[in-house]
This record gives C-alpha cells, sequence and structure tokens, in this order.
C-alpha cells in the first residue's frame, strides 16, 4: 500500500509538469502586454522597453518558464500587476473559502446523492423511485444560479430566516451550500443507482443474505461497499466541477471566492493572478484524483497497480 | 438410513412457488413434496427450468421479487417455515439451514476477506466477538481442507481458486453446524478432480454432524455418489422418487429412463448419446395432460387428455420395487395393455 501510494505519487510528477506549461503558455498566447497594463496607458515606449526588460518578458519562453518553474516551487506565484501584492498573498484566503465551499457542497451532493440512489435501487420500479428520479432530472436540469436565486428569494426574502450573502456563519453556508451541491446530487444518486442495481442481483449478495445478513446489511455493508467502486470516481469529479463552477454561486451569495478573484483578475487583465489561481485550482485538481486513485485502491481489493 | 418414525429434518408439501411477470403468473414449482432426514443426503435431479432451483431458494425463502411463495408448506423438524416472520426466520438461514451454490467464483463478496466472511455467519448466529468468530472461521477452513488457514482467512476471494472458493462457501454454510445443507449445483462449475474432492468432502463432513443434505444437480453421477433417495423433478413438478438403488435399477417414468440412457458410459461404446427429443415446455404453454407427453415416446391420448398423479405404482411393475413413486400412466390401472417400456433397450 505504501509502496502504491509512493508510485502514484511519482506518477502525478509529469502531470505536474504539464499543467504548469499549459498554465504558462496560455498566458503567454492570450492577447494582451503585462508591461502595458503595469506602466499604464500612457506610457512611453521607453518606458514600456524599460519595464519589459524588468520583467524578463525579452527573454526566451523556455528562460521564461524556468524562472517561473523556480519561483513555483518557492511557492512564489508573483506579483499582481496592478496592486503589487504577493499573488500568493491574493490567492489563499479566496482559495480557502473556495474550498470550505466545495467541501460543504460535497457534504450536500454525497449525501443526499448516496441516500436517494440507494432508496431508488432498493425500491426499483415503485413510486419511490420513479419520484426520486424525477427529483434527479429536475436537480440536474436546474441550472444552479437560479436555484441560488430562488433559495435567497424563498428563505431570505419571503421567510427571512437566512442571510442572503456573505460567508462565514453557518446559516451563511447553508443555502451556497444547496446550490453548490444539488446538481452533484442529482449525478451521484443516478450513478448509485445504476451501479447498486448492478450488484443488488450479484451470487454474493444472495449469499449473505443465505447467511442469515439482515436486509439492511445486505443492502448498505454488501451491495453497496461493491456499489460504491464507481460512484467514487463521479465523486471526485463532481469536487474538480465544485471547485471550477463555485464562481457563479460565489456571485450569486457575493461570497469573496476564489472564482469571483478569478474573473475579476481576467477582466482586470492581471495575468499573473490569472496564472496564479489555474495553477492553484489544477494543482487542487490532480490532488483529488489522486485521493480517488487511493480510495479505489482501498475499495476494491482486485486493483493491483504496483 | 434413518429409520421412518423420526421427524423429517425437512418436510415440504404442496410448494408451490410462482412468478407474477406482466404475462402473468408462472408456476415454476408446481405441488412439490419430499422430505429429507437427518443424515440422509436427499438429490432433486433435473434439468433446466424444471424448477429444482426454485425449489431449494424457497426452502430457504431467498425467491426474490417478482416470485412467490404461494402455496404449501416447509417444515424444518415440524417448524413450518412460511409461517416464521421475516426476523424470525432470518435467525435460522444461515444457522440452523444453510445452502452453497453453483457459482463459486461470484458466491464471495470479493471486498472482504474470505475469514471474515466466514465470520460474519459466525458472529450473526453465535453472538461470538470478533475476536473468537475470526478464530472459528480459521477453524470451519481447517476443517474443509484448507493448507494454511490462518493464511488463507486474511485472503480475498479473488486470490483463491474455484475449488478453495467453494470450500470457503462449506466453511460459511457449516459455520453454524445447520440441521440442513443446501447444495445446489454444488460442483457444476468445477473441473472434475475438484468435483470429486468437493462432493467427498460434503460427505465427510456429514457424517460428522448428522445434518441432511439437500442436493440439487442435473447431474445423475453426482446422485449416484451422494444421495440417499432421490426426487426427479420435470416442469416444476416432482414425476419420480425412490430410494436411490431402486431408482437405478428400475428408472420408471419414460423421462426417468431417458435421463439415464442420456449419460455417457466409458463401458459401453456408443457412437452417438441417446437423447430425450424436444425440451421442457415453457410455463406459460403448460400442458393440461401429462407435461411430458409431448416429449415421451409411449404417450397415449389418455397422457395428453388427463394430468397424472404421483403414486406408488399399481400396474406393469414388479413386485419387488414398488418403494418409489412416479408420475406416470403407464403404472396406473387405468391403462390397459402391457408396459411398453418394459423390453425397451436401456444401455443401464
Amino acid at each position: 500500500m505504501h509502496i502504491f501510494i509512493l508510485r502514484r505519487l511519482l506518477q502525478l510528477i509529469p502531470v505536474l509538469f504539464g499543467v504548469t506549461l499549459v498554465a504558462f503558455l496560455i498566458i503567454q498566447l492570450v492577447p494582451g502586454d503585462v508591461a502595458q497594463v503595469m506602466a499604464g496607458e500612457a506610457a512611453s515606449q521607453a518606458q514600456l522597453d524599460q519595464m519589459r526588460e524588468n520583467l524578463g518578458l525579452n527573454d526566451p519562453l523556455i528562460v521564461q518558464y524556468g524562472r517561473f518553474l523556480g519561483d513555483l516551487v518557492m511557492f512564489d506565484l508573483g506579483e499582481s500587476v496592478r496592486t503589487g501584492q504577493p499573488v500568493m498573498d491574493i490567492i489563499a484566503p479566496r482559495f480557502i473559502i473556495t474550498v470550505e465551499l466545495a467541501l460543504w457542497g460535497m457534504v450536500v451532493a454525497v449525501s443526499v446523492g448516496l441516500f436517494f440512489g440507494i432508496l431508488s435501487a432498493t425500491y426499483r420500479n415503485t413510486i419511490r423511485d420513479y419520484g426520486t428520479m424525477t427529483l434527479a432530472v429536475v436537480g440536474l436540469s436546474m441550472p444552479n444560479f437560479w436555484l441560488g436565486l430562488l433559495l435567497i428569494y424563498w428563505f431570505s426574502i419571503q421567510l427571512g430566516v437566512l442571510p442572503t450573502s456573505g460567508w462565514g456563519t453557518w446559516q451563511q453556508v447553508i443555502m451556497p451550500a444547496i446550490t453548490m451541491g444539488t446538481a452533484g446530487a442529482a449525478v451521484i444518486a443516478r450513478m448509485t443507482r445504476s451501479s447498486m442495481l448492478e450488484v443488488i442481483d450479484q451470487d454474493y449478495v444472495r449469499t449473505a443474505r443465505a447467511k442469515g445478513v439482515s436486509e439492511r446489511l445486505v443492502v448498505y455493508k454488501h451491495a453497496f461497499r461493491n456499489a460504491l467502486i464507481p460512484v467514487v470516481t463521479v465523486i471526485g469529479l463532481q469536487f474538480g466541477y465544485f471547485l471550477s463552477g463555485a464562481v457563479l454561486t460565489e456571485n450569486v451569495f457575493a461570497i469573496n471566492g476564489l472564482g469571483r478573484l478569478v474573473v475579476d483578475a481576467i477582466s482586470q487583465r492581471d495575468f499573473p493572478v490569472v496564472q496564479g489561481a489555474v495553477i492553484v485550482l489544477a494543482i487542487t485538481f490532480v490532488f483529488v484524483n489522486f485521493l480517488v486513485d487511493i480510495a479505489y485502491r482501498v475499495l476494491n481489493k482486485r486493483i493491483d497497480l504496483n | 438410513m434413518a429409520s421412518n418414525e423420526q421427524t423429517p429434518v425437512l418436510e415440504v408439501k404442496g410448494l408451490q412457488t410462482s412468478f407474477f411477470t406482466p404475462d402473468g403468473e408462472v408456476k415454476a414449482v408446481d405441488g412439490v413434496d419430499f422430505s429429507v432426514n437427518s443424515n440422509e443426503t436427499l438429490g432433486i435431479v433435473g434439468e433446466s427450468g424444471s424448477g429444482k432451483s426454485i425449489t431449494s431458494l424457497s426452502v430457504m425463502r431467498l425467491i426474490q421479487h417478482p416470485g412467490k411463495i404461494v402455496g404449501g408448506t416447509i417444515e424444518l423438524s415440524g417448524e413450518d417455515l412460511l409461517k416464521k416472520s421475516k426476523q424470525q426466520f432470518a435467525k435460522y438461514r444461515g444457522n440452523r439451514l444453510s445452502m452453497i451454490f453453483q457459482e463459486p467464483m461470484t458466491s464471495l463478496n470479493p471486498v472482504f476477506t474470505v475469514g471474515s466472511q466466514i465470520a460474519e455467519a459466525v458472529r450473526i448466529h453465535k453472538k461470538l466477538d470478533k475476536k473468537a468468530a475470526w478464530q472459528e472461521a480459521v477453524n470451519m477452513l481447517k476443517l474443509v481442507g484448507i493448507p494454511a488457514p490462518e493464511d488463507r482467512a486474511k485472503r480475498y476471494p479473488h486470490e483463491l481458486s474455484g475449488g478453495m472458493r467453494q470450500r470457503v462457501m462449506i466453511a460459511i454454510a457449516l459455520s453454524c453446524d445447520p440441521e440442513l445443507l443446501i447444495a445446489d449445483e454444488p460442483t457444476t462449475a468445477l473441473d472434475v478432480t475438484i468435483q470429486a474432492q468437493i462432493l467427498e468432502l460434503i460427505k465427510e463432513l456429514q457424517e460428522k454432524s448428522g445434518m441432511a443434505v439437500l442436493m440439487i444437480t442435473h447431474d445423475l453421477g453426482v446422485i449416484a455418489e451422494t444421495a440417499d433417495k432421490v426426487v426427479v423433478m420435470y416442469a416444476g413438478e416432482v414425476v419420480e422418487q425412490a430410494d436411490v438403488k431402486t431408482l437405478f435399477k428400475q428408472p420408471l417414468h419414460p423421462y426417468t429412463q431417458g435421463l439415464m440412457n442420456a449419460i455417457p458410459r466409458h463401458d459401453i461404446d456408443l457412437d452417438e448419446l441417446e437423447m430425450i427429443p424436444g425440451t421442457v415446455p415453457t410455463p406459460q404453454n403448460m400442458p393440461s395432460g401429462c407435461r411430458f407427453a409431448e416429449r415421451c415416446p409411449y404417450a397415449r391420448d389418455l397422457c395428453v387428455e388427463k394430468h397424472p398423479e404421483l403414486a406408488t405404482p399399481s400396474n406393469n411393475v414388479d413386485e419387488a420395487v414398488t418403494t418409489g413413486q412416479t408420475r406416470c400412466w403407464i403404472y396406473t390401472d387405468e391403462w390397459d395393455g402391457p408396459n411398453p417400456t418394459k423390453g425397451v433397450a436401456t444401455n443401464q
């Protein structure tokens, strides 16, 4: 198991190289001039040239990339061209908020999704199953910003029980978490249902019944442990979507997360911030996938990747 | 063999199990009776679709929706199992009666160690703590002849061979000393040498514990090897029952005779195996007369028109072999004329 984890970690290295390279190149390739942004519209050609020289923009790309990587391993993502603050300092608090938001969204998505998925499978082709799956389609089809607005309308304006915006107190967590988690819950519920249906008729489930295992344990232990394996992949992917899709929820509830930061940075052409955010998100995504791989291995003894 | 006085371990009377499909009720098992005593093996033989597996699953109350037991009684040492609530019956299942299945490759849960799967049954029924249950699991593995049981108990099913896995299944089934073991085609998926070992193991364990065994198979070889009494099933009904010697010496029902003729033999040179023409009638269009009539070489109008009962033969049979029962018009008084199956060469 330790060897397995070590191997997976080593395999991350080329992936991370690729991620940084793409993030680096995207910023190089988009139109717009960092020097121009920093120096302002009124700057003379001489000032611009000086600026470029100082920033190292005249060096060959490969040299710039090397410098970029060197800084990166020191956790230095450069400075904002707007404010001059280190990008790391700008991103870090925002990133934590977005991760919190995504995690709360996951709590909703996983708990609701698994519960209804199992319910649907154990009562297959009954009214409960049809009801749940209809809800899932609704949840999946509803744009989450609209759901967020509806929630604000009901709970904040009509009932006045929850705050409309902000982040920090538990009351402020509820609606954004539901907004984020609903679509994920629908995907997880559907995946869980079909996965459960695949295993519920397996011989080993019948064996468990024949041993005298209670029906509840047959479903939640013997069937679910096997059904969970494909569901874990979906959960991992959902977390990635949550991180990158947080911007909508953040905007609806005025949460100062990473998503809003990126949107602002893009409109201000604050390239180092955009780049930094892209890298941080990409690394997080890669890391989540790594965790999914480990979870796979723990759940499914037949996988032997050593 | 056990005396006839004792209460049978398992007594099934008039068992009816149906599946309720969109096309209507399908009677998979239609009025089956049999009984098994302790230390006795009853073989149930029949081809695919004869209802033998549904019969065994009915005894375990493992029939899944849309199937349902619609009639009859199943008594375990005199207690009617069908009258028990689900919770009550769960205490019996895997404890007083247990079952092993045809597919050892898929019958064990791939995500748990074999030891924990045995220990689970022990913990449920014997209320042992984790450690004691694990020790019991190791003991069971040893009992079923698995070498290095301490080590094997920690293995996952995919790390064991098919024969080993069937031994593990037997260990699970016998871990709580059941009065009745149901073995549903326990050797069908195994290769021939392993088959013999598994049958030998079941016999040996039966001698030790005195449990009753219900051996479900399509293979008359397995029956000859293990059974004391035999029930032959066809299209959801019992068509013949007898003790094993009688059955092999003088099979009465034309279907049983057909099965016997279809056994490949190594002592007679045959170019071609005999076979029974046609297939088992589907439950959707079950004949109203004898269910075997359309495949039977001796069928008359009587057979097609009237459904025969399972009865002790009263006609066309030697006095010496009247221990069994069969469901065929030939052996009733309504049949005028000689026994058409007599003198027909069977390769027995």
